[in-house]
């Protein structure tokens, strides 16, 4: 088994906490590791405690250990909060100048003095953890000094003099370490959150305009895409609000634009109204809804999968529609692009739901190892005039965008919220309502049959108890299945539901894990397979599972 | 001269002032593709209202919205096809109440829109109950007994809003309202026009408006002037309040 470092960076918000774990996080990509960040913080700006993990290993790394081998305390707070998730051998790295509590076993360092001696204007005493690990893991000076420059743009030279301060200090501390890098191996892949993948899957798959009101934990997707603009060719706009977003985004789409809208709960309760519109007027709009705990503002900066039944029933009305829920880094970034496929080729709105989770937690991936859907081919027109809403044997009908090289000047293109006839002008009669509502239902059978093109379920594990979940808690129960062996069942898409791969399932006992007070996983599963939930894993305090502690609970299961 | 007729049964009460907004866009449209402006490349968007059926009855591409909506859907239409030239009609209730957010947000934005208000002074499709352009005292279904709310002035509110073109004009003066519109659409920037249209079933105000209203000669030299003109009840003024140029915002996005 090969052995995953783990370390805790604590401090205060506004203290650059996250930043250091990441360049913890980079300098050991750097020498040919794998990596997993997670990032525990509140919904505050400045103060409070916020911490990050960092765990390191040769291979991939799914979820965190809460049990570590380094901490950095960048205050007394973070010594309290953490001094017992410290292994045997470990070492407690404390800010002497803000350590009331620590004791002897701990390693002193002068953080905050130093840096009041060193810079005009003290900064953020957690760029001393980039000396910490530098010193410890055996990268020379010179090493450390390009990482600073790179990843410390401002007041260089007094970084410089800081951190090498302190990784001198270390040095000559002498302390044992068994992880040594060597720095200059070269990185697997790439350093992304969830919410970057998913934002570059839509990004490979054409997204030009992505419009979002800031709501944590979706607001990095907005952040991430505004960064873009230039190199990708894509406009964020931060609209007046969730309603303004996924009205605009319907507005887009008509105009031929590939969109997306995204937020986490409260955002997607507002947006209802516009999914249904999406559903009626047949837009493609792709979703992003990243929960956090509910209901109403609840907890925002912690996880939760308490929108599942949200997602699937989002909107009033009857129509088709696609929910899916990534299970990895790596699905996170193909999903997204398929989702986005998927909701162009049956013009029809689409949720990818995933969790705090994933969408902060960061890792390396190789993008290029990921397969990106195929463009799927338009239906070509068979009727001399253009009807919006033809009828068709697929019940897809023809797209044409306003003012675009399909179209020609007698096209006339109509979108409605209302029910319609073919032409898009609205209909209130009996025969034109049933036979729109039949083409629209008719759609969502060939729907069925497009999500088959890509992986709907992924199973993990060939022997040990069977244990169903989705999304992020799927990549939890991974990080165990290094220690435990399980028959890990994880539905990738939701709806419509892939009742046939998972046909062989029906009726079995299982336990089910989620991230909910209510077993609506375990509930969603009876209904559709008959499943019998023989234990429910329910985690609902905001808070990923260590993973020690989840195998731990699987084990009692099965033991009792 | 194209009619832009669907064939779709009209269904708007007779001698709604609708019918003279239908027939002025109309007219509006066509000298607006005369003037060279390609027929596909002018989209409609609408709320929902009686004011949204102006949908069903041009032939014109775009899309039916939802209430209070529309101008939502107009600037993403607008944002992924700068070319196009995009009219959003609206309600009171949908564009000042619904949706108001939507209108503000349009108007400080000043994104390269044309919005037409239809202000009836209430809320017609569903049954005449006050809007937020309804008067103090106006009788509906949700007021029998009287408006209590003071209401908008919209051409004061979307000029403070940051819209660089404000018109007003009456469905039933077509020629003016018609070079309104026009103007309004060759207008760079967001263009708000409300149209005082006289409902005949809730609120009908032809005596008050032929009585009252009065064309502006030429765009007041200020806000302030505009806005003692638009607030002025004892004539109610037609014409152009504001014009000015401002930089737009697809072009400032896309810059
Ligand atoms: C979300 C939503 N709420 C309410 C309605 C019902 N509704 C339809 S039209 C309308 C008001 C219409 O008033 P206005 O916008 O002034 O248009 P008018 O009919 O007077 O032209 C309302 C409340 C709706 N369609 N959608
Ligand atoms: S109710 Fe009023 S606004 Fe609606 S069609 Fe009749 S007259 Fe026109």
């Amino acid at each position: 088994m090969e052995k995953v470092y783990n370390i805790i960076v604590g401090g205060k918000a506004g203290e650059g906490v996250k930043k250091a774990a990441q360049v913890i996080a980079h300098i050991a990509m750097a020498a040919g590791k794998y990596v997993f960040q997670n990032d525990d913080y509140q919904s505050l700006i400045k103060g409070g405690h916020n911490f990050s993990l960092v765990s390191i290993s040769d291979n991939p790394i799914y979820n965190s250990y809460f049990k570590v081998d380094i901490i950095i305390s960048f205050d007394d707070r973070s010594i309290r909060t953490h001094r017992d998730k410290l292994l045997p051998g470990g070492l407690h790295f404390v800010n002497q100048d803000d350590a009331a509590s620590k004791d002897e076993h701990m390693i002193s360092l002068p953080l905050s003095s130093l840096m009041k001696k060193l810079y005009s204007n003290p900064a953020n005493v957690s760029l001393a953890a980039t000396g910490i690990f530098a010193a410890l893991t055996g990268i020379s000076q010179a090493e450390l000094e390009a990482i600073v420059r790179k990843e410390y743009r401002n007041n260089t030279e007094e970084n410089l003099r800081f951190a090498i301060a302190i990784y001198d200090l270390c040095i000559t501390q002498k302390h044992e370490f068994a992880l040594k890098l060597n720095y200059a191996k070269g990185a697997i892949g790439t350093f992304h959150s969830g919410n970057q993948l998913i934002a570059l899957g839509a990004l490979a798959q054409g997204l030009t305009h992505y419009f979002s009101y800031p709501m944590t934990p979706a607001s990095s997707i907005l952040h991430y895409l505004a960064l873009k603009k230039e190199s990708h060719k894509v406009y964020a706009v931060h609209a007046e609000s969730e309603l303004a977003a996924a009205n605009m985004a319907i507005g887009a789409a008509f105009a031929g634009a590939r969109t997306a809208v995204g937020s986490s709960g409260g955002g997607f309760a507002l947006m209802q109204e516009a999914f249904s519109f999406a559903g009626m007027a047949e837009a493609p709009l792709l979703c992003f809804l990243s929960s956090r705990p509910g209901p109403a503002t609840g907890v925002s900066t912690y996880t939760a999968q308490e929108d599942l039944f949200f997602a699937l029933n989002q909107g009033h009305g009857i129509f088709p529609r696609i929910v899916a829920s990534p299970d990895s880094f790596e699905r996170a970034y193909s999903l997204s692009a398929e989702l986005m496929e998927l909701a162009w080729e049956y013009q029809s709105p689409a949720i990818l739901l995933t969790e705090k989770h994933l969408s902060e937690c960061s890792a390396n991936i190789d993008l290029t190892s990921i397969a990106l859907p195929k463009p799927f081919e338009q239906p070509s027109e068979s009727e001399a005039v253009y009807k919006r809403y033809a009828i068709t044997e697929s019940g897809i009908s023809p797209l044409k965008f306003p003012g675009k090289g399909n179209c020609s000047p007698d096209d006339v293109i109509k979108w409605c919220s209302h029910e319609h006839l073919e032409t898009g002008v609205r209909t209130d009669e009996p025969d034109a309502m049933i036979a729109m509502k039949d083409k629209r239902l008719c759609k969502g059978q060939s729907l069925i049959e497009g999500t088959k093109k890509y992986q709907r379920v992924a199973f993990y594990g060939t022997e040990g108890p069977l244990v169903f979940a989705y999304g992020s808690t799927a990549l939890e129960l991974r990080e165990l299945m290094k220690y435990y062996p399980l028959r890990l069942v994880v539905p990738i898409y939701l709806e419509p539901f892939p009742y046939d791969e998972l046909a062989w399932y029906r009726g079995q006992e299982a336990i089910v894990v989620e991230h909910a007070a209510q077993p609506h996983f375990a509930e969603f599963l009876r209904q559709k397979l008959g499943i019998i939930s023989r234990g429910n894993i329910l985690r609902y305090d905001g808070r990923s599972w260590d993973t020690f502690e989840l195998l731990n609970v699987i084990e009692e299961l099965q033991d009792a | 001269m194209r009619n832009f007729n669907t064939g779709k049964e009209n269904t708007w009460c007779p001698g709604c002032g609708n019918f003279g907004i239908l027939a002025t866009v109309k007219k509006a449209i066509n000298s607006l593709t005369d003037g060279g402006i390609p027929l596909e490349d002018i989209v409609i968007t609408c709320g929902i209202g009686c004011h949204g059926k102006i949908f069903d009855y041009l032939n014109i591409s775009g899309i039916y919205g939802l209430h209070g909506r529309a101008l939502a859907t107009a600037e993403g239409i607008k944002l992924a096809n700068p070319r196009l030239k995009v009219i959003s009609f609206g309600g009171d209730g949908d564009s000042m109440g619904e949706g108001l957010e939507h209108t503000l947000f349009a108007a400080k934005r000043n994104i390269d829109l044309t919005l037409i208000l239809h202000n009836n002074g209430n809320y017609g499709l569903t049954t005449g109950q006050a809007s937020p352009l309804s008067k103090i005292g106006f009788k509906g279904l949700s007021t029998p007994q009287g408006n209590i709310e003071r209401p908008f002035h919209p051409v004061n509110l979307l000029m403070e809003a940051g819209a660089s073109f404000v018109a007003r004009g009456y469905s039933a003066k077509m020629e003016h309202l018609q070079q309104l519109i026009i103007k309004g659409v060759q207008h760079k920037g967001f263009s708000f026009i409300e149209v005082l249209q006289p409902c005949v079933s809730y609120n009908n105000t032809y005596e008050l408006y032929n009585a009252h209203c009065q064309i502006l000669d030429t765009i007041p030299p200020d806000e302030e002037t505009a806005r003692a003109l638009a607030k002025d009840e004892e004539h109610i003024y037609l014409g152009i309040f504001k014009q000015e140029e401002r930089k737009e915002y697809c072009d400032l996005l896309m810059a």
